[in-house]
């Protein structure tokens, strides 16, 4: 049970990555019917991002461990929602009109750009987030130590999450987001900046994509150009499952998504977790074709 | 009927010279000292070559979004590994086999997930090829010899002739490209092929029209499967080893890429469209570090200069001026203003 | 007419693919995997030869001919690497030395046994390799099944009774991996009690960890590569597993450190062939002294110096036999004995495998050396 419990832990806590990042998929989605591949290299960036200030700036000994990864955040935050500003600004723009596919594919170019100029910049090698930023202790939660950057992570995942749903929800900017979600034309009608609304979507979302990047950083210790193409598609497979387009949908496919795979890695077996993963993936799918929480769209005649 | 022959014609007649001028450039390039190089180049174009158009039938033709098509490349290659490496037959025995395995597997698992729409479809196939790839990496059923692969397949011999060097193997490979293009170009132009199309715009209408959408759709999944399982057969004496790491999810982005920027659907479009993506990716190599950096800044800039596709998707055209007249209103009327000019399908 | 014109468009064309040729000069070529994962093996490795070849020439090259390097970039992937062969072996060269991961040097074999080029793998120890019958393969990276043993020996020397083997589903962990499994079970003297393998290039692996603190082992041998282990021993302090993780040649890598942290890292031990700082040979000494200079810093590791030695292999050959592929392999499997070279003296049998027993069992202190241990 205590190892239960742990692997429980554990899979909650890759998964608020995973829903964070996811959230940035779903959002995107929800607005352009995108699918934004170059999204994972966003969730990279910032995670460069945020090793590049904690060493420039040698933060580390000479600011309080508890306010360094808020500065990391909100800066890192900040860096790559100028990139997906840019990225939709120059890659999607211009395709807005095109077939959709088309900016799949473009999509697709700009992750590759993306991981190869990190690539360049940074060396290919693995960098690693010095061990010993933060040293919380373990809490107890039915009787087993749990860590607390679990709890962090999974904390500070569902506060972004409660944020943006709060957001979308109950602001006049939230229902203008919502409205071009629906339909860009009758919101254009009704006097919303719809060019606006598209890349305000692409700084949130990116910016939450850096936010977690971050937070991967500073607890899991090592990241590396490519990480973005796996963690991107498993967002992307979160999101899917949770119904795309559904932020409370994005959050609970994340958390699924890592559980499933650390009960499969724990019990099953290390080597088919990713293969078990997709497989209930695609039984969801079967079951629910548009998601857990995704809407059942008729289809327009 | 006229305008209809012409076209067929322009694009025959394109094809033959396209096919002839390669066979003289390989003649070239056998003949010149560094030319190798540039023959394995353009024999892995080829084999990207066959296998969108394969991949063309299923997301081109059919609109459906198929993004794993490499699983059943793999599994083609992978079916041809075992028979040939480990059972010992000939290469060119294990053809029909790999071809029928791999369109039985794309029918059994598309079976369940083929309602699923657009994006989720997508999701699938991914999650299949991935699935596949890691079954192959865990030596599944201890056929696929996990992560190494399966090593010392034989080249394809042929009555008596054995295809070893890459000009050889050149004819081989670009020989199969060509009867892939002629029946897969008569394949468009038939009932069947004009019902996947009526499918792809319009699915509603097509049901309504009598047109068996899921039935359709499964067989446009396995006969685009089965022609991808032969490129598997080819490929694996190709490359000779066999193992996991070269069916990876990025080929099948590429092979996507190679299919959407072709123009969907369009056949000469595809073969354009694996010269600019394969070939580049190979020519890119020269600049080291820089190359795939390069390489994602171009599908970006590409499809941004082109976001229709090299080539236009060509609709079906039909010649309306001989309807002028022939009804008292509407039609007419219409058919009149337009007379002499085609109606056109809207995406 | 046509036939005129096809032969004419053939020349053209044949001129403009045309390369240069150098006649006096002896060209090597070199595969080795410059981006893609093992990118810090693959540079340091292309770092090595270029030094040696500057100091070969300087001292007059092979018998009054330069040398020259052709270099082709195998991206660390199987791929990438058959790709990069062909190329190779499309510019003639007679002999080529890489690469690094036993999967990559795979995917190149058959192309360049096909070419007739001589090839010897640097960082590749997977079994099968050399046991294909190749007659122009070789390699001066030792083989798994000497590791196997010695990882068993150094096991039961340390007082381990029961073992967790992880692998990384790498040809090579994957290989090691059964190979140090049935050791065990051959032997009888420690037991396995977990056989599982992590997905390579995650960032949290604490499922796996979590799985092994339940299987309670007395020591964790993991057979995959550097990266991993640095994040392992890293995740493994944090999680309260206790049982100390021991890894295999792969392993042997600087980045390590830097990537765990000295603390983490502590206590971590490795099977592995000697370091050249733990040779002391006035051939390593030299080459050392050299690459310090030219670089300010030592090699990373051990497998691009084992390129080194491929390189002095095949200079002893040339010079003796000159550039032909087929005199080169000949001189390497019967003439080469007992060359000095940077990581021991090398010698090949009649498969292309190094003759000799290299694996020592090494211990990282608090600073994040790598201590060789007394046998």
């Amino acid at each position: 049970m205590d190892i239960f419990i742990t692997q429980l832990s554990n899979g909650l806590a890759i998964g608020s990555i995973y829903a964070l990042v996811a959230l940035g998929y779903t959002m995107v989605y929800g607005i352009l019917r995108l699918i934004n591949f170059a999204h994972g290299d966003l969730f990279t960036i910032g995670a460069y991002f945020g090793l590049t200030i904690l060493v420039s700036f040698a933060l580390q000994g000479n600011v309080s461990p508890l306010i360094i990864p808020w500065i990391l955040i909100i800066m890192a935050a900040i860096g790559v929602a100028i990139i997906g500003f840019l990225l939709e600004r120059v890659a999607y723009r211009p395709l807005r009109n095109a077939n959709r596919l088309a900016a799949v594919v473009s999509a697709f170019g700009a992750s590759i750009f993306f991981a190869n100029a990190l690539k360049l910049i940074y060396s290919p090698n693995r960098q690693s987030y010095p061990a010993d930023i933060i040293n919380l202790p373990n809490i107890p939660i039915f009787g087993v130590d749990i860590q607390s950057k679990r709890l962090i992570m999974f904390g500070t995942a569902v506060l972004l999450m409660a944020l943006l749903y709060w957001y979308i929800n109950h602001t006049r900017t939230g229902t203008a987001i919502r409205a071009v979600a629906i339909d860009q034309g009758a919101a254009k009608l009704m006097g919303i900046n719809v060019n606006k609304i598209i890349s305000l979507v692409f700084i949130i979302g990116p910016a939450l994509g850096g936010a977690a990047g971050v937070l991967m950083g500073l607890f899991y210790g090592q990241i590396h150009p490519e990480m973005g193409f796996s963690f991107g598609l498993k967002a992307f497979v979160a999101a899917i499952i949770g119904g795309i387009g559904n932020i409370p949908g994005a959050m609970l496919g994340g958390l699924l998504l890592g559980v499933v795979e650390a009960i499969a890695g724990g019990y099953v077996s290390g080597s088919w977790k990713d293969a078990i993963a997709f497989g209930a993936l695609i039984v969801i799918l079967i079951f629910r074709p548009t998601g857990i929480l995704g809407e059942r769209v008729a289809d327009k005649i | 009927m006229e305008a209809l022959k012409q076209t067929r014609h322009i694009g025959f007649w394109t094809g033959i010279v396209f096919f002839a001028l390669m066979a003289v450039l390989a003649i070239a390039l056998e003949s010149s000292s560094g030319g190798n190089t540039w023959l394995r180049t353009l024999n892995n174009i080829g084999i990207f070559t066959a296998l969108a158009l394969s991949l063309n039938i299923i997301l081109g033709q059919t609109g459906l979004f198929n993004m794993g098509h490499i699983a059943f490349f793999a599994l083609g290659a992978y079916v041809t590994a075992v028979l040939n490496s480990v059972l010992g037959w000939p290469i060119i025995y294990t053809l029909p086999f790999a071809a029928c395995i791999t369109a039985l597997f794309a029918f059994v698992v598309a079976l369940p997930v083929i309602h699923l729409r657009g994006d989720y479809l997508l999701v699938v196939t991914i999650g299949i090829s991935e699935i596949l790839r890691i079954a192959f990496v865990n030596d599944i059923f201890g056929l696929t010899q996990g992560p190494n692969g399966i090593t010392g397949i034989q080249r394809i011999e042929l009555f008596g002739y054995r295809f070893m060097s890459q000009f050889a193997q050149f004819y081989l490979i670009w020989g199969f490209v060509a009867i892939t293009a002629c029946l897969f170009y008569f394949l468009e132009h038939s009932r069947f092929g004009r019902a996947l199309n009526y499918i792809k715009y319009d699915e509603v209408a097509a049901s309504g029209n009598g047109v068996n959408i899921v039935r359709y759709k499964l067989i446009a999944f396995a006969l685009g499967a089965f022609w991808a399982g032969m490129v598997g057969t080819i490929y694996a004496p190709f490359i000779r080893t066999i193992s996991p790491g070269l069916f990876e999810f990025k080929e099948s982005v590429l092979l996507f890429a190679i299919v959407i920027l072709a123009g969907g659907g369009n056949i000469v479009g595809i073969v354009l469209a694996s010269f600019l993506l394969v070939g580049m990716r190979d020519v890119l190599t020269m600049f080291g570090d820089w190359s795939m950096l390069l390489f994602g800044l171009m599908m970006v800039v590409i499809m941004i200069i082109r976001p229709q596709g090299i080539m236009k998707p060509r609709r079906r055209q039909y010649n309306a001026g001989h309807l002028v007249g022939k009804f008292p209103s509407g039609i007419g009327k219409k058919a009149g203003l337009s007379a002499g000019n085609q109606a056109e399908v809207v995406e | 007419m046509i036939k005129k014109t096809m032969l004419a468009l053939a020349t053209g064309v044949s001129l403009a693919f045309a390369f240069p040729a150098f006649a006096q000069d002896v060209r090597i070529g070199l595969m080795a995997g410059l981006t893609g994962p093992y990118a810090s093996e693959g540079q340091d490795t292309k770092r090595i030869i270029e030094l040696m070849i500057e100091d070969l020439n300087a001292k007059g090259g092979i018998n009054g001919n330069k040398v020259q390097l052709v270099i082709e970039d195998d991206g660390s992937s199987p791929g990438t690497a058959a790709t990069a062969a062909t190329r190779l072996a499309s510019t003639k060269v007679p002999a080529v030395i890489g690469t690094y991961g036993s999967a990559v040097t795979e995917a190149s074999q058959d192309i360049f046994d096909e070419a007739g080029i001589v090839q010897i793998g640097t960082g590749s120890t997977s079994i099968r390799l050399t046991e294909k019958g190749y007659e122009r393969f070789f390699r001066t990276a030792p083989r798994d099944d000497e590791q196997g043993r010695v990882a068993e020996e150094s096991l039961n020397k340390l007082g381990f009774k029961t073992v967790a083997i992880l692998h990384d589903s790498t040809a090579y962990a994957k290989g090691l991996a059964d190979e140090l499994k049935a050791q065990i079970d051959k032997n009888g003297r420690v037991n396995t009690v977990f056989f599982d393998a992590l997905v390579p290039g995650e960032s949290d692996y604490s499922v796996v960890l979590t799985k092994l603190k339940s299987a309670n082992p007395d020591a964790i041998f993991f057979t995959g590569y550097y990266p991993e282990v640095g994040l392992l021993l890293r995740q493994k302090k944090e999680i309260g597993l206790d049982a100390p993780i021991i890894g295999g040649d792969a392993s042997n890598h600087v980045d390590l450190i830097k990537i765990a942290g000295k603390d983490a890292a502590k206590g971590y031990r490795f099977i592995s062939p000697p370091l050249p700082t733990d040779l002391d040979t006035p051939v390593t000494k030299e080459f050392l002294a050299s690459y310090k200079a030219k670089y300010g810093t030592y090699p990373g590791s051990i497998w691009s110096v084992a390129s080194g030695d491929a390189f002095i292999a095949l200079v002893e050959a040339i010079k003796a036999k000159g550039a032909d592929s087929e005199a080169i392999a000949d001189y390497l499997h019967n003439d080469l004995k007992d060359v000095q070279g940077l990581s021991g003296k090398i010698s090949f049998n009649e498969k292309g495998d190094r003759v000799g027993d290299l694996y020592r069992l090494y211990e990282v202190d608090g600073d994040g050396n790598f201590v060789l241990q007394p046998e």
